[in-house]
């Protein structure tokens, strides 16, 4: 039988608005909250004061006896649950017991030590307030770099150092690198704590259904399979019995690409008053209680020849990893180090990684995770490396990327450079610009006393994880596609998008490959009963392993659909196109809703066929993606009040094909939004009691719309080898991109001022204090 | 963000509302700083008096020289008013920068004045407007200068019993010239330090100059030392350089996480000058 | 935190030490005030509570006395928590004639946890100003 497979790309590559949005623009989504059942209670946590402190006694008796209060659990009640768990393994790790209610002891302000069950949320926060603790208030430390001075306090007095990791890469010649070198540059570079902030803070419900012995669990997640495996293991409970749910997700920037506490807590709960159980995060609660970003204190060096060619970088990084391990917390520096030579050639890398416990909560993956820390390293460091030679910063850039004709290219941390063309979108950025005159206008402005400056960062980062070898979890994804009898396509992904707009992708696909209208589609995700098992969506994997997977299955339900098609038209030579199989020799078609039907029906089967249209695959990526870009700010700083005004912003992204312009845009605009927050505005400030001080949306600046420029987004497009789509992965990278792009503009404004690096956030004040002290 | 139990009334006449605010009911306008505080459990009061629905409160009147605005007119009101615009533009303009627009569609100027937050921004503009500010109890009723309003961080003349009801501010007369400025502090929208300034000029001399400064002390107040400096010259730079550098004068500057009291006194003389400069563009 | 300043009360050193140690004058002084009670050797416990516009929170706490050098210094300790988060104060109190007055310098340590330190960070500095102005004027009138 020939097999002659005819696309028409029909929707692939165009702008199609987002079929999830109108009903979270008309306030008609089911985010956890929304979900009400017969019989509901309500929980809250009932949350340490203190970031150190032993727990003399708990005394629950006031708040058990308030009217309408069911239950109190603290540490003692939910001793058989397992810990909170750790997927990250590095050598010689140390991992704290992590239970999900404190029992002696609390290690961070925020520190879950009580639950509180009521009839209504109302009674359950009175109730709360009524639990009364004996804290004896132990010394505690926030900052990391003190957590290494010796004498510090212990955050976990079995490990008096507060070390939980040391980890040592290197390749190549360093040493010799440094020795020969005719430049060396070096700098500490700060990446601030940051705070993920969702809209929606996280939230579960719980529902025991006591005769089928099964726990039903909604959660605000970015990956339901992945906490059914492990919720199972904590509370004890066959997988197979316990349910996720994630319903709509108000955002997660990997904060929800975890396992808590409260997941496993409100499933003990419903299974303890056998009712069902909500518990909705309060802001203030996301704030002290879900995990943070970043924490990066990082000692770089690069070593250069007089011309500029990179031969050397050694990094040290201090990441502050808070109390605990969660999920991924130990694994998320290791990323910086992967990424730490950047889009340049540089065989000579020596890294070390100290993993420092804090009485802060974890940090673990946020938007970036790891790649972030890395590009805003290597591309401050180039920049200073430029400015010590007198080079043009796109000219020292130029001279050191990774050449097109080089690919695959082995990175000296052991990486495989996909595919790529990285002078490709700098000059582009330049273009849009018209650099040279720009920086004519610069010299002008600079006579009249301005202070303007023109920053650029190119960067690379790891998309589309990832092979399973190189990750904690499996690195594959999941889809099933189904025709259904009626001829509707129905695709279930396991990927669990939550805003990223694969709910449009992903019927784009289908509807392209199978020919049928878009509106027939349905992209179904986020329930383990309705989905076959998968990974979830974080480190920009959805579409390029997911959407593969998704592209796979419908190559084999295609198949299927001649199979059928061949049989009903009598012929062994058909073709599938724009939604009919056609008989090559008669021109006679049978449509793919008429074949679906008929093999449900089932009247007839081709041979060695089953009937039925439905296709699973799972798909194993063979490398990570690598996308990469150029961002470039053009600011000018208030000189009375330093005051940053960003006047420009270009991106210019290569993430390999773009399936639909518009969500790729709307992915850039996000992550420069959050890269702009960490350059001006966002950090997490403990004071040095371990109090987190910017605990409310009044005092962490996250930015909001009309504190953004106008973002001019560009792409070039080099389509990866490593997946048939050829779509390497944009969620993150306009984050990764940013913040060294607005850094280096406004360092660049500052230069003439003798200033070469300001950390973030680089707030007026800060600035200000700079431009004051070089008067 | 879960309030104690608390009881709700929305009376439908002020004076039902301030029979229940005379029995220590809470007076409850925008809710825009209320609200987040008895969701967070720093202030539980027992009965809230929705004050912010009243029709009586929502008005903005010129009578006969002074316009008067209704205490529960919203930010949003004040902003676009035409009324306003022309002949109190100050007033405007500094509503135009509070918060954000969910919260000028929300707040009113009642709730924001007799919240006397210290980095509210209307306190800088009445204290540069001389305005005045009525006062009402179940049996009372007063009229005070904004200078003798705002006493400290969260206090002010009020007495228990009594809410702000109504603000009385000058119609500028054409040679007048005003302007707000202001360094917000990017999370909450608030002042870091906000000046007003409102100038009169007469025979190319700046003949009433009146300061208003928030964010920068415990509570806002007027410059009185920076307005001697001001009037009586012609408002060259260096005039108005030398009043801007006197617009701290005897403060104590506060200090928080997001800014040093160092950083606050200098964005005062900045935004002083700042101030001065489109205002005294603004005089006929 | 760190809380210093002075301020002038209209009696000689002498009268100004006894007031500021005797617990029936602190009880009456000390803004919010619900009771002072006696547990032990300059060791009292207190109930307050704190207003501060819409802000209002029930403390209990302690305060103790200690370094006592009259008339012209002591140390003073303050610890309170409650619903909103916890207080915890200390610091050295100087008395200093000055004519037939004296002038008391107070420099000290504040630390404050729980909701209150996230959100009102802005504020507890001028907070506690105005909670301390108000101490020594009720003082200052006793």
């Amino acid at each position: 039988m020939a097999t002659t497979i005819t696309k028409t790309k029909t929707l692939i590559g165009k702008a199609i608005r987002r079929r999830e949005d109108p009903r979270l623009i008309t306030g008609t989504a089911t985010y956890v909250e929304d979900i009400k059942m017969p019989g509901m209670h309500y929980a809250v946590v009932v949350r340490s004061p203190h970031a150190a402190a032993r727990i003399r006694s708990i005394d629950t008796s006031k708040a058990a006896s308030r009217p309408g209060v069911v239950a109190v659990f603290t540490g003692r009640d939910v001793s058989n649950v397992g810990p909170v768990p750790c997927g990250a393994s590095l050598p010689g790790l140390r991992v704290p017991h992590h239970t999900i209610l404190a029992t002696d002891r609390v290690y961070y302000a925020g520190h879950p030590v009580a639950v509180v069950v009521a009839t209504d949320r109302y009674i359950a926060a009175d109730a709360a307030d009524d639990v009364e603790i004996d804290w004896e208030v132990l010394k505690a430390v926030a900052d990391p770099v003190k957590a290494l001075e010796p004498g510090a306090p212990a955050v976990h007095p079995e490990w008096p150092d507060n070390k939980a990791f040391d980890f040592h890469q290197e390749h190549g010649d360093v040493e010799k690198a440094f020795a020969e070198a005719d430049v060396i540059v070096k700098q500490r570079i700060l990446s601030q704590r940051l705070i993920p902030t969702p809209m929606e803070t996280r939230g579960v419900v719980a529902e025991w259904r006591a005769a089928d012995r099964a726990l039903n669990l909604y959660s605000s997640t970015q990956i339901p399979h992945l906490l059914r495996s492990m919720v199972a293991q904590m509370l004890g409970l066959e997988e197979n019995r316990l349910r996720v749910v994630a319903p709509e997700v108000g955002g997660g920037f990997g904060c929800k690409l975890n396992v808590y506490a409260e997941e496993a807590l409100m499933g003990f709960v419903a299974m303890k008053i056998n009712k069902p159980v909500k518990w909705i995060e309060t802001r203030r609660e996301n704030y002290l209680a879900t995990i943070h970003g970043r924490g990066h204190v990082d000692d770089y060096e690069l070593a250069a020849t007089r011309d500029g060619i990179i031969t050397g970088i050694k990094l040290r990084i201090i990441q502050d990893l808070g109390a605990y391990h969660q999920l991924l917390t130990p694994a998320i520096p290791t990323l910086s180090v992967l990424m730490m030579p950047g889009l340049y050639r540089t065989q000579n890398i020596c890294a070390d990684i100290v993993g420092v416990f804090t009485n802060c909560v974890p940090t673990d993956a946020y938007r970036g995770a790891g790649r972030p820390e890395a590009t805003h390293g290597i591309e401050r460091m180039v920049d200073i490396l430029a400015a010590e030679l007198k080079m043009d910063p796109a000219e020292i850039r130029l001279k050191n990327f990774v050449q097109p004709s080089e690919f695959p290219f082995p990175t000296a941390t052991g990486l495989i450079y996909d595919s790529g063309d990285y002078a490709a979108p700098l000059r582009k950025a330049l273009d849009i610009v018209d650099y040279q005159n720009l920086r004519r206008e610069q010299a002008e402005a600079r006579k009249q006393g301005r202070l303007m400056g023109i920053g650029m960062s190119t960067y690379g980062e790891i998309c589309a994880f990832g092979p399973s070898p190189a990750t904690p979890a499996g690195g594959w994804e999941s889809a099933t596609v189904k025709i259904e009898p009626s001829g509707k396509v129905t695709v279930l992904t396991g990927a669990s998008p939550h805003g990223q707009g694969e709910e449009t992708t992903f019927a784009q696909i289908a509807a392209d490959e199978l020919g049928v209208d878009i509106d027939d589609v349905l992209v179904v995700h986020g329930d383990t009963a309705l989905v076959q098992y998968g990974i979830g969506t974080f480190g920009s994997r959805a579409t390029a392993v997911g959407g593969t997977a998704v592209y796979f299955a419908l190559q084999d339900l295609k198949a299927k659909i001649k199979k059928f098609g061949a049989l009903l038209l009598n012929s062994d030579d058909v073709t599938l196109a724009n939604g009919q199989c056609i008989d090559n020799k008669t021109g006679a078609s049978k449509s793919v809703q008429e074949i679906a039907a008929a093999s449900y029906r089932a009247m007839q089967l081709p041979p060695n066929t089953e009937p039925g249209m439905v296709s699973t695959h799972f798909w194993e990526p063979p490398n990570f993606t690598f996308p990469f870009g150029a961002h470039l700010v053009v600011t000018e700083i208030d000189r009375d009040t330093g005051a940053v005004k960003v006047l420009r912003y270009v991106a210019v992204d290569d993430c390999g094909n773009i399936l639909n312009p518009l969500i790729v845009t709307g992915q850039v605009h996000g992550g420069v939004a959050q890269g702009i927050g960490q350059a001006l505005y966002e950090q997490a400030v403990y004071d040095e009691n371990g109090q987190l001080i910017t605990g409310e949306l009044m005092d962490y600046a996250v930015p909001k719309a009309h504190m953004m420029p106008w973002i001019e987004s560009d792409h070039t497009v080099t389509p990866t080898p490593v997946n048939p789509l050829g779509v390497k992965g944009v969620g993150e990278a306009g984050t990764i991109g940013c913040s060294p792009a607005v850094v280096n503009s406004v360092v660049d404004a500052l230069s003439p001022l003798g200033v070469r690096h300001i950390d973030m956030p680089m707030t007026p004040e800060k600035i200000w204090k700079l431009i004051r002290s070089a008067q | 963000m879960i309030p104690q139990t608390f009881d709700y009334t929305a009376p439908s006449t002020l004076d039902q509302a301030l029979g229940l605010i005379a029995q220590g009911a809470k007076p409850l306008a925008g809710g825009m700083s209320l609200i987040p505080m008895m969701k967070l459990r720093l202030a539980s009061p027992e009965h809230l008096v929705d004050i912010g629905r009243l029709p009586e409160l929502r008005y903005i009147r010129d009578d006969a020289g002074v316009l008067r605005l209704g205490a529960g007119c919203t930010h949003y009101e004040v902003e676009t008013s035409p009324l306003l615009r022309g002949k109190c533009p100050l007033l405007s303009e500094t509503a135009a920068r509070i918060g954000d627009v969910q919260v000028r569609n929300m707040g009113t100027i009642g709730g924001s004045v007799a919240h006397a937050d210290p980095a509210a921004d209307y306190p800088a503009a009445l204290l540069a407007l001389e305005a005045q500010i009525v006062l009402r109890g179940a049996k009372s009723q007063r009229t005070v200068a904004a200078s003798g309003f705002f006493l400290d961080t969260f206090a002010t003349a009020l007495e228990p019993g009594e809410i702000v009801s109504e603000i009385i501010v000058p119609v500028e007369d054409a040679g007048a010239g005003t302007s707000y400025q202001k360094m917000a502090q990017p999370a909450s929208g608030f002042a870091l330090v906000g000046v007003a300034a409102r100038l009169r000029r007469s025979g190319g001399t700046i003949v009433l100059a009146r300061l208003g400064v928030t964010g920068l002390a415990p509570h806002a107040y007027r410059a009185a030392s920076a307005e001697k400096a001001l009037e009586g010259t012609p408002g060259t730079a260096a005039d108005i350089q030398m009043a801007a550098s006197r617009i701290a004068e005897g403060v104590e500057a506060n200090a928080d996480l997001h800014a040093s009291a160092d950083y606050r006194r200098h964005l005062a003389a900045v935004s002083a000058a700042r101030a001065i400069t489109a205002a005294l563009a603004r005089t006929a | 935190m760190k809380i210093s300043g002075s301020q002038r009360l209209p009696f000689p050193p002498e009268q100004s030490y006894a007031l500021m140690q005797d617990p029936a004058v602190l009880a009456r002084a000390i803004p919010g005030c619900q009771s002072l009670e006696r547990t032990g050797e300059n060791e009292y416990r207190m109930k307050m509570k704190m207003a501060l516009a819409a802000f209002s929170g029930a403390f209990e706490g302690q305060v103790r006395i200690s370094e006592q050098q009259p008339p012209s210094s002591f140390r003073l300790e303050v610890e309170g928590s409650g619903k909103i988060g916890f207080v915890k104060g200390g610091g050295v109190l100087k008395l200093e004639p000055s004519e037939a007055e004296t002038m008391v310098h107070y420099d000290g340590d504040v630390q404050v946890g729980g909701t209150i330190a996230a959100v009102g960070q802005r504020l507890i500095e001028g907070a506690a100003k105005s909670m301390i102005q108000r101490f020594f004027e009720k003082l200052a009138a006793s």
